[in-house]
């Protein structure tokens, strides 16, 4: 036996062939990625959204459970004038029979009523009117923008809309409004929600058709991909973020009318317990009585905080582009 | 690029009045008309018919309705048949007498008036005269009878375009007793210097100067917004928020008879501002001016509303500026450093709480601290009053201009450019000021014309809190006085200035960025 017949045999008894498996040589070998699970990941990584969470969750809970069990009643101490703008200390040793502590730990307004309910029923109508509002202008606004975006002959028609429309101050659109059609919490809803959602279908179209255009949209639709798989998958998983970031100031800036509006004078009626009117009523003392304005308008911007913040750290998560 | 120009002023022109159009309809059509008459002291004092034909000519005055009066169609019958004189013809005090008595309707004069007026669409309202038992007419209680039709959008809104620039001719006084009518060049005893002076315009002084900016004035072509309904009753919006809104000013002068004679007063009527005055004159006013010219404003020191608003937007825009953009490229530059997390802390706050909580937060440290005059009116050195509102408006900005140069400086902080720049061997510094930001302060440039004409509009929430008297509150003010005039001019004034900024913007971006170009590409 030569060492070249020796060879021959190892390497047989070594090596044995193996079909070219074409199923297996299609797998990808990375980690199995799920959108929503990274999207979570990134998000509870950074420390300082459990604590927003949190804070979001507790200002939910007093805003929508606490008015059930500790209804809100402006007009409860109004033949009691003793009762009128007491500071904290003083409305607690005031009420000490009462036996409710919280009720009274923030004092008493200027009709000696609890400002501790008072806000939790306020920051109730503050946020379901900013959830209404959202919840209206966006559906609408990315439902006629994604179609705005998408064909240009719209796009020709709408422009023309827009750029009426854009030209009116929004607050002039508002204030006017809410005056023709006196105000009530459902005029107010009109009011926002009538124009409000032009300007978000009009970010929205520039959004898509910056997408439509690239040239993978290009190449999906040169391979005859119909238009709704299309929206599904090329175009949905970019613009997630972008609804998200949105969202996050859509929020807060509905919040802000209304107390601004409530400010000026046309806001909800006089039966709706809302932020802005809790800070207009204390808005003419507010170095005398300080706890009557500082309490509603601290709620309003925590609650203004909390939502942008968590709305912009969601949307950083949500861009996919951060999954690394 | 004319074509552009000229294609984007028509466009917006044609915004402009679809939007008056809009707002005209809602306004003149959804509220109810009679609360007009709230704070209307003359409506208080008249009752029963008398009220309901004031109410009627209110309405006609303000352009709710088109109204004919069987009295002034009388007038206008006899005056043509027989002249100047007619008011003493029998027929005419007859049937002048006729709509008093209770066979009214046999009349041949108010059946001519009722067949004229129905056929152009006209409902005929007949007030029936009230009388006590035993005949005699009640206060208030004369018979009336009128025609009114309601107006359209359109002939309002071309109404209000027709009279919204005035020109004054001789022919403005409408009073046939005043038959010298001249514009001529006069010494004006008042400057020292020569003015324009006119007999039959409305005002007197068509040009004239004095000692006040821009010292040169003229009366002669007033941009007219419109007339306030309630708040400023009858008076046009221009002249309410142009003319100073400070204390009475006397000075020494003399009143136009007196002048050449030792008489002096102590006045602070502006007889610049003379107006005709068609009522009776009294026995001063015969004794103090040569003519029917008495009317006048007075002088007042201080700024007016529209100055009070854009003196303080405009330092807050400037500072907003000047600070914004430097910490901008400055947080930019040390992006995820203490000072960018510090400053996108501050931006968020701004971003996120109410203008209203921040507003007064400022209000507060600048009183308790600084000792800063806090209400606007109580001030005792009122330059000092203009410092906490201008701050207020200046920091948000400041914040809001700081957080778009940041984020448009690090979108080119990855660009291919910026790279290139690295690779050559440029240093950080050069890169940033003469590159990135360069290219990052093209879209920030787009806003200064809209910054600078929305000082115009006034703050709404600063100039209620520290009580400007300024422009702010005008439009909210008037919602809520249900003033319809101001509501309107309010709408113009808005919506001009903000498609003139945003056309200045686009053009002004152009002009900094030559990449940028308005003319039509082939292929799109």
């Amino acid at each position: 036996m030569t060492n070249d017949e020796k060879m021959t045999v190892n390497e047989a008894e070594l090596f044995t062939f193996i079909d070219n498996d074409s199923i297996e040589s299609e797998r990808i070998i990375a980690p199995r990625y799920s959108y929503w699970k990274s999207v979570f990941r990134v998000f509870f990584r950074k420390k300082s959204n459990w604590f927003f969470l949190g804070a979001l969750i507790a200002l939910l809970l007093c805003a929508f459970v606490l008015p059930i069990f500790c209804p809100y009643n402006p007009n409860e101490n109004v033949t009691r004038a003793a009762t009128f703008n007491l500071s904290p200390a003083k409305a607690l040793a005031y009420f000490k029979g009462d036996g409710k502590f919280f009720k009274w730990i923030l004092g008493t307004g200027s009709q000696g009523n609890s400002i501790f309910y008072g806000i939790w029923s306020s920051a109730r109508t503050s946020l379901l009117l900013a959830m209404i509002c959202a919840a209206i202008n966006m559906s609408i606004g990315i439902l006629v923008g994604a179609i705005w975006g998408y064909s240009k002959r719209i796009d020709q028609v709408m422009l023309v809309v827009y750029n009426i429309v854009a030209n009116v101050p929004y607050i002039l659109i508002i204030t006017v409004i809410v005056y023709v059609i006196s105000a009530g919490f459902w005029s107010f809803v009109f009011a926002l929600t009538v124009t409000g959602w032009l300007g978000i279908a009009y970010f929205f179209r520039t959004q898509v058709m910056i997408i439509r255009d690239r040239e993978y949209s290009l190449a999906s639709r040169c391979l005859g991909t119909p238009t709704l798989r299309i929206v599904n998958k090329n175009l949905l998983p970019f613009l997630t973020s972008v609804i998200v970031t949105l969202l996050a100031t859509e929020l807060p800036s509905y919040i802000s009318y209304e107390v601004f509006l409530s400010y000026i004078g046309v806001g909800l009626s006089a039966n709706v317990a809302s932020l802005g009117r809790m800070i207009q009523e204390a808005q003419t003392s507010f170095i005398t009585f300080p706890w009557a304005f500082w309490s509603p308008v601290a709620v309003a911007s925590i609650l203004s905080i909390t939502l942008y913040v968590l709305g912009q750290n969601l949307a950083d998560a949500s861009d996919p582009r951060t999954h690394m | 690029m004319k074509k552009y120009i000229a294609k984007r002023v028509a466009f917006s022109l044609f915004s402009i009045l679809v939007v008056l159009l809009t707002v005209m309809t809602l306004v003149f059509s959804l509220i109810e008309r009679s609360v007009i008459f709230q704070t209307d002291d003359t409506w208080n004092k008249r009752s029963l018919n008398d009220r309901t034909y004031y109410e009627y000519s209110q309405y006609q005055k303000y352009g709710y309705v088109e109204m004919a009066n069987f009295t002034g169609f009388l007038s206008q019958k006899y005056s043509e048949k027989l002249g100047p004189n007619y008011t003493e013809d029998p027929s005419f005090i007859a049937d002048r007498a006729a709509i008093q008595s209770s066979s009214w309707s046999s009349n041949a004069s108010v059946k001519e008036f009722i067949s004229k007026y129905e056929d152009e669409g006209y409902e005929i309202i007949r007030l029936d005269p009230i009388t006590y038992k035993d005949g005699k007419s009640k206060p208030g209680g004369t018979g009336y009878l009128l025609a009114v039709r309601e107006r359209s959008s359109f002939a309002r809104l071309a109404d209000y375009l027709k009279g919204l620039i005035k020109v004054e001719t001789i022919n403005d006084v409408t009073d046939p007793a005043l038959t010298d009518r001249y514009v001529r060049w006069e010494k004006d005893p008042y400057s020292g210097l020569f003015a324009r002076v006119g007999s039959g315009t409305t005002h007197k002084y068509q040009l004239y100067f004095d000692n006040r900016f821009p010292f040169i004035h003229q009366n002669k072509i007033r941009l007219n917004l419109g007339v306030s309904y309630t708040r400023y009753r009858g008076q046009e919006i221009t002249g309410v928020i142009t003319q100073p809104v400070g204390d009475l000013k006397p000075v020494r002068t003399q009143f136009p008879s007196k002048v050449g004679t030792d008489e002096y007063v102590e006045t602070a009527i502006d007889f610049h501002q003379l107006t005709y005055n068609y009522s009776e004159l009294t026995q001063a006013e015969k004794e103090n001016y040569p003519d029917r010219y008495t009317v006048a404003g007075y002088r007042r020191s201080g700024l007016s509303m529209l100055e009070n608003s854009f003196v303080i937007g405009l330092v807050a825009t400037i500072m907003a500026y000047l600070f914004g953009l430097p910490l901008g490229i400055l947080v930019a530059r040390k992006k995820d450093s203490w000072i960018d997390k510090l400053g996108m802390g501050a931006i968020i706050f701004f971003m996120a709480v109410p203008s209203l909580a921040y507003i007064f937060l400022f209000a507060a440290v600048g009183t308790r601290l600084f000792g800063l005059p806090y209400k606007f009116a109580t001030a005792s050195i009122k330059i000092l009053a203009y410092i906490l509102p201008t701050i207020s408006l200046a920091i948000p900005q400041t914040l809001s201009l700081m957080k778009w140069m940041r984020r448009y400086m690090i979108d080119q902080m990855n660009s291919d450019y910026v790279k290139f720049a690295r690779a050559e061997g440029l240093s950080e510094r050069e890169i940033f000021s003469s590159h990135i930001s360069r290219n990052a302060v093209i879209p920030i440039v787009h806003g200064i014309p809209a910054s600078i004409l929305g000082c115009l509009t006034g703050a709404i929430i600063t100039e209620r809190v520290y009580s400007v008297p300024g422009v702010g509150n005008l439009l909210t003010t008037a919602i809520n006085g249900h003033d319809n005039g101001i509501i309107i001019a309010c709408t113009l004034f808005y919506t001009s200035l903000s498609v003139i900024s945003l056309i200045l913007g686009d053009l002004l971006m152009a002009k900094v960025d030559p990449r940028i170009s308005f003319e039509s590409k082939a292929g799109r």
